[in-house]
C-alpha cells in the first residue's frame, strides 16, 4: 500500500515543476500562485478518487477467501472494526496531506520562490483538504465492503466526482456538492479571514452533514453484512 | 471458437453493471450539459456565434474523461469477473488458445465502449435538438466528436485490459487509470506522444484524423503486446 502514497504527491510535484509562474506578473506571493496550480488536478480528482482506491485496498484481504468470517470471528465488535479501517485510512489521506506540502515545498524552491513560505496558510489548506476528504473516505469504505471487486466502488466515486469539474466553479451548487469539498477547502482564493477556506457552516453542513450519513449509513450496513 | 468465447463472455458480463455503465457514461456526459445550459443558456449562447459547434466543445470537455474512466472501470470489472471466482484456471483449461480468449475479452470491452460512442451521438443529437440551437446542424461533427475520441482511446483500453488482466491486486490498474484521468484532465500541457492525451484530440502537431489513425495503429501494437505477454504468463 506504501508505494500508492506517493502517486498523489508525484503528480502536483509535477504539476508544479511544469507550471510557469515566473512568467505571471502579480503582486501575490509567489507561493499561492504554486498551490493554486498543484491543487488543481490534486484536489479536484486525485484526493476525491483515491479515498476510493484505498478504501478497496483496506477491504481486500477480507474480501479474499472468507476473510470478513475469520476476521469477525476473532473477538472484536463489527463497529469496532469499521471504525478501525475509517481511522486508519483517513490517517493515511493525512499522511497524502503531508507528503502534498512537501511536494509544494520543493516544487517552489525549485522555482526558486523568494517570498516568505506562508506556512499558516498552506497549513490550512492542506489540513483543510483533509477534512473534507472525511466524508467521502465513509462512503467509499461502506461501498467497497458491500462490493467484492474494485471496479464497482470505483464507478460510483467517479460518477460522483466528475460532476464537481462543473460544480466547484458554480456559486449555486459548489458549496453544496461534497465532492468538491476538497478542492473549495484547499483553494487559497476563498474567504481567508475564517479558520478554512470556506465558512464554518458550509464545513459543518455540508462536510459534517454528508459525514454522519455516509458513515452512520456504512456503519449500519456492516453490522448487519453478512459473511 | 472466437463466436463461442464472445457469446458466453457476453454472457457473464450480465447483470455484473457492465451494460448498466455502458449507459450511464455518455449519459452524464450530455447530462453535465443540461445542468450546464439548464443554469445558465443565456450566458452560454452570448459565447459564440455557432452555438452547435460551442455547444459539441462543451459535450467534449467531458467525453475523454467520461471515456479514460470508464476504460478503466470496465476492464477492471472484466477482470473481476474471472477473479471473484476463480475462473481463470477453468477458462484456459477449455479448448481454447488463450490468444483468443484475450482477443474475446478486448472485443466485448471495444464493442461496449462502440456502443457508448453511438449513445453519445444521440444523446448528444437529442439534447442538441431540445436546446433549439439553430437548423444549421453539423451532423459530420455530432459523429466526429462522439467517435474520434473513442478510437484514439483505444491504446488506453489496449494498455488497460492488460494492467487488469495480469494484475492480481486490482488496485493497480485502478491507481494507473487515476494517474491516466489526470494525464488526460492537464492533457492541454502535456507532450504529444501521450497516449492519455489522444482522446481530447488536442494535438498541436496533426489532424483529429491523424490522431484516429495513431489510435489505431498504437492500438494494435499495444494489444499484440499485452497479448503476447499474457499468453506467456502463468494461470493461477
Amino acid at each position: 500500500m506504501l508505494p500508492v502514497l506517493f502517486v498523489g504527491p508525484a503528480i502536483a510535484l509535477m504539476t508544479g515543476l511544469m507550471s510557469n509562474i515566473a512568467a505571471m506578473e502579480t503582486e501575490m506571493n509567489a507561493w499561492y500562485l504554486l498551490l493554486q496550480y498543484m491543487i488543481l488536478p490534486y484536489a479536484l480528482l486525485f484526493l476525491p478518487l483515491m479515498a476510493g482506491v484505498l478504501s478497496g485496498l483496506i477491504c481486500r484481504y477480507e474480501h479474499q477467501a472468507g476473510g470478513w468470517k475469520q476476521f469477525l470471528s476473532l473477538p472484536v465488535t463489527r463497529g469496532s472494526v469499521f471504525t478501525v479501517k475509517y481511522l486508519l485510512l483517513i490517517a493515511t489521506v493525512f499522511a497524502i496531506q503531508l507528503l502534498f506540502l512537501g511536494a509544494v515545498y520543493l516544487a517552489g524552491t525549485v522555482k526558486e520562490i523568494a517570498d516568505p513560505f506562508p506556512m499558516m496558510i498552506i497549513w490550512k489548506s492542506v489540513l483543510g483538504g483533509w477534512i473534507a476528504i472525511f466524508p467521502l473516505v465513509a462512503l467509499q469504505l461502506w461501498m467497497s465492503m458491500f462490493w467484492k471487486n474494485f471496479a464497482a466502488p470505483f464507478a460510483v466515486n467517479v460518477i460522483f466526482t466528475l460532476p464537481s469539474i462543473l460544480a466547484v466553479n458554480s456559486e449555486t451548487f459548489g458549496p453544496y456538492y461534497p465532492w468538491g469539498q476538497p478542492f473549495l477547502m484547499m483553494y487559497t482564493g476563498g474567504a481567508s479571514e475564517s479558520v478554512f477556506y470556506v465558512p464554518w457552516d458550509q464545513v459543518l453542513t455540508v462536510v459534517g452533514g454528508s459525514l454522519v450519513v455516509f458513515f452512520a449509513a456504512g456503519w449500519t450496513y456492516f453490522q448487519r453484512k453478512s459473511v | 471458437m472466437i463466436g463461442q468465447l464472445l457469446r458466453s463472455d457476453f454472457l457473464k458480463i450480465r447483470r455484473k453493471g457492465f451494460w448498466l455503465l455502458t449507459v450511464i457514461g455518455p449519459l452524464g456526459v450530455v447530462f453535465m450539459q443540461t445542468v450546464n445550459y439548464g443554469v445558465r443558456k443565456d450566458y452560454l449562447l452570448k459565447q459564440s456565434d455557432d452555438n452547435w459547434s460551442y455547444y459539441l466543445s462543451n459535450v467534449n470537455m467531458f467525453t475523454p474523461l467520461a471515456l479514460v474512466l470508464g476504460i478503466v472501470i470496465l476492464t477492471s470489472l472484466m477482470a473481476s469477473v474471472e477473479n471473484e471466482t476463480n475462473a481463470w484456471k477453468q477458462l484456459i483449461a477449455l479448448p481454447v488458445s488463450k490468444m483468443t480468449v484475450y482477443l474475446s475479452k478486448f472485443t466485448v470491452l471495444a464493442a461496449l465502449l462502440l456502443v457508448a460512442s453511438l449513445l453519445l451521438m444521440l444523446f448528444t443529437l437529442g439534447y442538441g435538438y431540445y436546446l433549439d440551437l439553430g437548423t444549421d446542424i453539423p451532423y459530420i461533427d455530432v459523429v466526429k466528436f462522439s467517435f474520434y475520441p473513442y478510437i484514439a482511446a483505444l491504446p488506453v483500453l489496449a494498455i488497460h485490459l492488460w494492467i487488469a488482466l495480469v494484475s492480481k491486486n486490482q488496485g493497480v490498474p485502478v491507481t494507473t487509470g487515476v494517474i491516466g484521468v489526470i494525464l488526460t484532465y492537464m492533457s492541454y500541457n502535456l507532450p504529444d506522444w501521450l497516449i492519455w492525451k489522444w482522446p481530447a484530440l488536442m494535438n498541436g502537431w496533426v489532424e483529429p484524423l491523424t490522431i484516429v489513425w495513431l489510435g489505431i495503429g498504437f492500438g494494435v501494437l499495444l494489444y499484440l503486446a499485452g497479448m503476447l505477454d499474457f499468453v506467456r504468463r502463468d494461470v493461477t
